[in-house]
């Protein structure tokens, strides 16, 4: 009985925000096949047949209709609020990020810092799911998380200041963190992925994309066969599916960032939607898909070290371009 | 049968538990199941990392008496519904390990066992064959 009313709870809390906002909806709805594309590319590089394009759907359905457990000794409404709030702010920070020619914000919500903001939350709320959950292997997830993040989130601040100063310098600003600018600046002077100034912080986020969507190498916080999936270990039915929908939501919050960022392009409608739909699944392909095919799984030092030596010379060197080039 | 479950029996995960197997079964499980040439994600089903997540559990070994409470303790853990199979001729009767003073088994004295998959180790199509059995099961308990 008990069970019956928190699952239903957890499927409003869901539901609420996407029949509110439908562009969520859509874009989890995306979100979905573009990981059910990329279980299918894997497989084939693999040379299996893989799963039907739809299996990210069944997974999440088939999760909505199991119990929901929480161990003993885990603080039970911390333990169940989490998934809500990991997929709550990640709705709202598709809110944020305009879909060129699509979908515009309204910049009052908020801008490129509070976008930075809701980036974080996710890993926090994993790192509390996995001190939550009571569980060694949730510990260890825990802390593993921890060291990825800040290993990760000095290049992608880095990264952010490049993009942000470039267009404020040209505008007469110091930096501009309204992604309407930004968007507006690329269109009328050309995307900032032709431009080889600006080379160095692309490279650096996308190096940058595998660690905040925890993707092989770097899945290290998550990792199913040491681990047992560290801060996901003690969590199942709806919970576990409102994990994945969180992480399906920061893989578009994500893509779509860097769309914004790098390239926008000019285009208004349907073709907007297309280009949109086209360099998602580009940007998808090759910083998912091929990695994960193609690699092992690193260990928390190595990936630590990485992540200080390349992306964060990689961000520095592109912000000092930006200061001094303009 | 809902919606729901109807969509569900796409999507069975599966979790193996060693209850002292010799590693022939769990080979056989871990890489000729997962190859290229005998796929099982095509039938939707995912190796899960966690007791937690799993619909499908996977059993080989003949519980030996060390692990036997390990064994069942993991196996409540695991949300229903759930189907359970036993691989290898070792869960089954106890196989090359019969009437050791060191085994427990066979597992059915302990858990409801619902598809065997008879072999030493059995062949990968043999543990297909089983899998796609428990899916059929496993509809009729949603
Ligand atoms: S059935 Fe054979 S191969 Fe499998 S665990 Fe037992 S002895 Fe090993």
């Amino acid at each position: 009985m008990m069970l019956e009313v928190m699952n239903t709870l957890i499927l409003k809390a869901v539901l609420a925000p996407l029949v509110l906002f439908p562009v969520a909806a859509a874009v989890l709805v995306f979100g979905l096949l573009l990981k059910g594309v990329d279980r299918i590319v894997v497989a084939r590089l693999q040379r299996r047949v893989g799963p039907p394009l739809l299996q990210p759907f069944f997974d999440i359905l088939k999760l909505m209709s199991k119990q929901s457990m929480v161990p003993i000794g885990a603080p039970r409404t911390l333990f169940l609020a989490l998934p809500m709030i990991g997929a709550c702010s990640m709705c709202l920070a598709i809110a944020l990020v305009p879909i060129v020619g699509v979908y515009e914000p309204n910049g009052q919500f908020g801008d490129l810092i509070v976008l930075l903001y809701l980036l974080t939350v996710p890993a926090i709320v994993l790192m509390l799911a996995g001190s939550a959950s009571g569980s060694t292997f949730g510990a260890i997830g825990f802390s593993r998380e921890m060291s990825l993040m800040l290993a990760y989130e000095g290049p992608l601040l880095l990264v952010l200041i490049s993009v942000a100063m470039k267009t404020g310098l040209a505008q007469g600003d110091l930096i501009t963190f309204s992604l309407m600018d930004i968007v507006h600046y690329q269109q009328d002077n050309g995307s900032f992925l032709f431009d080889p100034w600006m080379w160095p912080a692309v490279l650096a986020y996308l190096s940058i994309i595998p660690a905040n969507l925890g993707i092989p190498p770097f899945d290290i916080p998550e990792a199913e066969s040491e681990v047992l999936e560290g801060p996901l270990c003690e969590y199942s039915g709806p919970a576990l599916a409102l994990f994945k929908i969180m992480s399906t939501m920061k893989t578009m919050v994500v893509l779509a960032l860097g769309i914004v960022m790098f390239i926008p392009g000019n285009a208004t409608g349907m073709m907007a939607l297309i280009g949109f739909v086209f360099k998602c699944l580009i940007l998808f392909l090759l910083t998912k898909s091929l990695l994960r095919a193609s690699v092992g799984r690193m260990r928390i030092d190595q990936a630590f070290l990485f992540y200080f030596k390349w992306p964060e010379l990689l961000g520095i060197v592109g912000l000092l371009l930006v200061v001094f080039k303009g | 049968m809902s919606f729901l479950s109807k969509v569900s029996v796409r999507s069975p995960w599966l979790y193996r538990i060693n209850a002292g197997s010799c590693n022939g079964c769990d080979v056989e499980l871990a890489t000729t199941a997962l190859i290229p040439r005998y796929d099982v994600e095509r039938l939707g089903c995912q190796y899960c990392g966690t007791p937690k997540h799993a619909d499908i559990v996977l059993i080989t070994g003949p519980l030996t008496a060390r692990i036997k409470d390990k064994v069942l303790q993991v196996y409540q853990e695991i949300p229903d519904p759930k189907v359970t199979i036993a691989v290898g001729i070792c869960p089954i009767s106890g196989g090359v390990f019969r009437d050791s003073y060191a085994i427990e088994g066979p597992i059915d004295k302990y858990i409801d066992v619902d598809v065997n998959i008879p072999g030493c180790p059995p062949r990968p199509q043999a543990i297909l064959e089983g899998i796609a059995m428990a899916i059929e099961i496993w509809k009729q308990r949603l």
